[in-house]
């Protein structure tokens, strides 16, 4: 029997084969926009889709596709096609599926920019989303109509760390004929890699963990390849004939890869999301150590989350890992290597408190990312969800004294001890 | 492009453009648990290149409808009557792995119907195991990716591929997931039972062998005796492939076959 390799095999290799010319082990920068055609019919070829290959680096490019197929690897799915961010890969990938007139369905917990774009920017364009609260499926059901394309959320929400239970919400999508896209930033394809459960479609922002080291911005949609775009009539750009390519059928022509397919047809093609070929090779180069990251990551995070709970400064601790949290057991079902590295927490003496302890930790860096090799703090009501209304923050779980911590890699104790001189210095407020 | 056969909708794929009847014709025959998308990278290519493109979806596979058809001369006899449907007097017939079974015995029986053979990783017998026969039945999914996993070459386990950001195994499995229950298990029996080694000595017309350097499904060393039984034949084999050579290597598949068609 053929080996199929591991998931920590797959992180090293996938998607490469040694440079047929020069040898090159490592993943050879190709910084070039365009591709010199051999002939005239060559030309024609790659325009049609008749032939896999580049033309123009908007649209793919070779060191970019290495990063694709290795996504693609890790996710267990059938595609990938990178983009220049994760907001990058959540717009193009919403706007390939939406025109006027249709409906989201969106989790209430979901990070700031992807709660402005679905609340504020994409009904200038007549798409409208209803928000859910992702634990209560009777409301994710009521809010369907037979406008409804997707439902999207977070599988680990952000910042409110609430667990979308994924089998039962495919069961829902799939009884309906809807699209079901997560952002699986937070869980990454090593927590879980969710087309096995249902999922559809995928957005990583590949600045976080899938890159680690925080030189470079990306994001990815990788196609689960197992929507059955043909049982409804509800995805007619994808089903029906396509103004691009003389009238071509996604889903007659390319099956499993249809909305791939149209993805690099139109939304690379005429919005031009694309990722540089340098930060596709950073990415490559974080990703190459995802396994082994995510477990220190998972490891710290626990040692960490026993020193807040036991620290009499401290007010709270959300994590889907602690037994208080409310999907404690799903989390554990779901997420058997662990429920990611993001805690949050309040410090007793609210907002003041909270800032005083940011402004005084000098190992962790605040600043607005997640995901980092280093350990982060930011306080989300100031800066990360600043611009979105009072009823959605309330709704996404962020309460005033909320800090974000995102665990990074360093030895644990030189964590806790910047920590503990933090937690002292807000404790003389 | 959609089609009544038999009482049951039929796709046949024709690369994005419909045929015209004045060209060459060029039917596309998949293998087992497969559909036309087995050969996306040559229904395009070939149609574009003036051809008139068929490449139909067997009842229950892909986008058509109805049962499975139970074995490789029923296939045979479909194929045949879906070429006297779409007025064809005869056509090249490209066959892969399963596909070439069907392909050699349509050859046989209406020899005028077959110009030439293109067949692409097959062999006289394709021989299938107890344990995979088993599992069709009694765990389709496993048995599709036991199919996936032995039939990609070492490339496609590193996840080559021709199209950027596509996964070779992970598109097999969709595919094949996407056909009726009943197809897979149809399909293996089909080509379990059925032996060319006969018929293929008495095919007159003009044959090319591509053959996959690692293919694990039908050895190179069968498709080489396979070649050697026809009356005119030639042979290629293809380096670093495995048994899905349409997908895991397109450009060198296309260039054989054309040389082998000017």
């Amino acid at each position: 029997m053929s080996h199929k390799y591991k998931f920590d095999t797959l992180s090293l290799h996938a998607g490469q084969t040694p440079d047929s010319e020069f040898g090159s082990r490592a993943v050879p920068i190709h910084q070039t926009t365009s591709y010199v055609f051999r002939d005239t019919r060559h030309a024609a070829a790659l325009y049609n889709m008749e032939v896999g290959g580049h033309l123009y680096s908007r649209i793919s490019n070779p060191t970019v596709a290495v990063l694709e197929q290795r996504v693609a690897a890790l996710d267990d799915a059938a595609a990938a096609t990178a983009t220049s961010s994760g907001m990058a890969a959540l717009f193009s990938a919403l706007l390939t599926i939406c025109s006027a007139g249709d409906h989201i369905v969106a989790s209430s917990q979901l990070y700031g920019a992807n709660v402005n774009l679905l609340k504020y920017t994409l009904p200038r364009f007549g798409i409208h989303t209803t928000f859910v609260d992702p634990t209560n499926h009777e409301e994710l059901k009521s809010a369907i109509t037979e406008k409804t394309k997707i439902f999207f959320s977070e599988i680990i929400g952000n910042p409110g760390l609430v667990i979308l239970d994924v089998d039962a919400v495919a069961k829902i999508c799939q009884e309906h004929s809807i699209l079901f896209m997560v952002d699986g930033t937070f869980n990454t394809p090593y927590l879980m890699a969710p087309v096995k459960n249902g999922v559809n479609i995928i957005i990583h922002s590949l600045t976080k963990w899938m890159g680690g080291h925080g030189v470079a911005i990306g994001g990815v949609v990788v196609d689960g390849g197992n929507f059955d775009w043909g049982s409804t009539d509800k995805f007619p750009t994808i089903s029906e004939p396509h103004y691009a390519m003389d009238n071509i059928n996604f889903y007659e022509e390319f099956g499993p890869v249809a909305f791939t397919a149209k993805f690099r047809a139109e939304a690379m093609y005429n919005f031009g999301p694309c990722l540089a070929p340098m930060n596709a090779f950073h990415i490559l180069q974080g990703l190459e150590t995802l396994p082994l990251r995510m477990q220190r990551h998972i490891e710290n995070t626990q040692e960490l989350l026993q020193f807040l709970t036991s620290h009499e400064q401290i007010s709270w601790v959300r994590h889907p890992s602690l037994p208080e949290h409310p999907q404690h057991e799903l989390a554990a079902e779901m997420l058997p290597r662990g429920a990611g590295s993001i805690i949050t927490f309040g410090i007793k003496g609210g907002r003041d408190a909270g800032k005083k302890f940011i402004e005084t930790v000098t190992l962790s860096s605040h600043l607005a990312n997640v995901g980092d090799a280093k350990t982060l703090v930011i306080h989300p009501a100031s800066t990360t969800h600043s611009h979105i209304d009072s009823q959605s923050m309330l709704s996404a779980g962020l309460t005033d004294d909320m800090i974000r911590l995102s665990v990074g890699l360093e030895d644990i104790s030189d964590i806790i001890s910047d920590f503990e001189q933090g937690l002292k210095a807000a404790s003389k407020l | 492009m959609k089609l009544t056969v038999n009482g049951h909708s039929t796709y046949i794929s024709t690369g994005g453009i419909k045929p015209s009847i004045d060209n060459q014709a060029i039917i596309f025959l998949p293998g087992s648990g497969q559909s036309h998308l087995t050969f996306v990278l040559q229904t395009r290519f070939f149609a574009f290149e003036g051809y008139d493109v068929y490449a139909p979806d067997f009842p229950g596979h892909g986008l058509s409808k109805g049962n499975p058809l139970e074995t490789i001369e029923e296939m045979a006899d479909w194929v045949a009557g879906l070429m006297a449907q779409c007025n064809l007097k005869s056509a090249i017939i490209v066959g892969h792995s399963q596909g070439c079974l069907v392909a050699m015995s349509l050859a046989h029986k209406y020899p005028d119907l077959a110009e030439k053979l293109i067949l692409i990783a097959g062999a006289l017998q394709i021989k299938v195991n107890d344990h995979l026969l088993d599992k069709s039945n009694s765990s389709l999914p496993l048995a599709i990716a036991m199919m996936t996993e032995w039939g990609h070459g070492r490339q496609g386990h590193f996840f080559a591929a021709s199209q950027p950001g596509h996964s070779l195994l992970g598109i097999g499995r969709e595919l094949m997931m996407a056909n009726a229950q009943d197809a897979l298990p149809a399909d293996l029996l089909a080509c379990n039972q059925f032996d060319a080694t006969n018929i293929a000595a008495e095919i007159e017309a003009p044959v090319l062998c591509i053959l996959a350097q690692d293919d694990k499904m039908t050895p190179v060393k069968l498709g080489i005796k396979m070649s050697d039984t026809f009356k005119n034949s030639t042979c290629v084999t293809i380096a670093q492939s495995g048994h899905m050579l349409p997908i895991e290597k397109p450009d060198d598949v296309n260039s054989s076959i054309q040389k082998f068609l000017n």
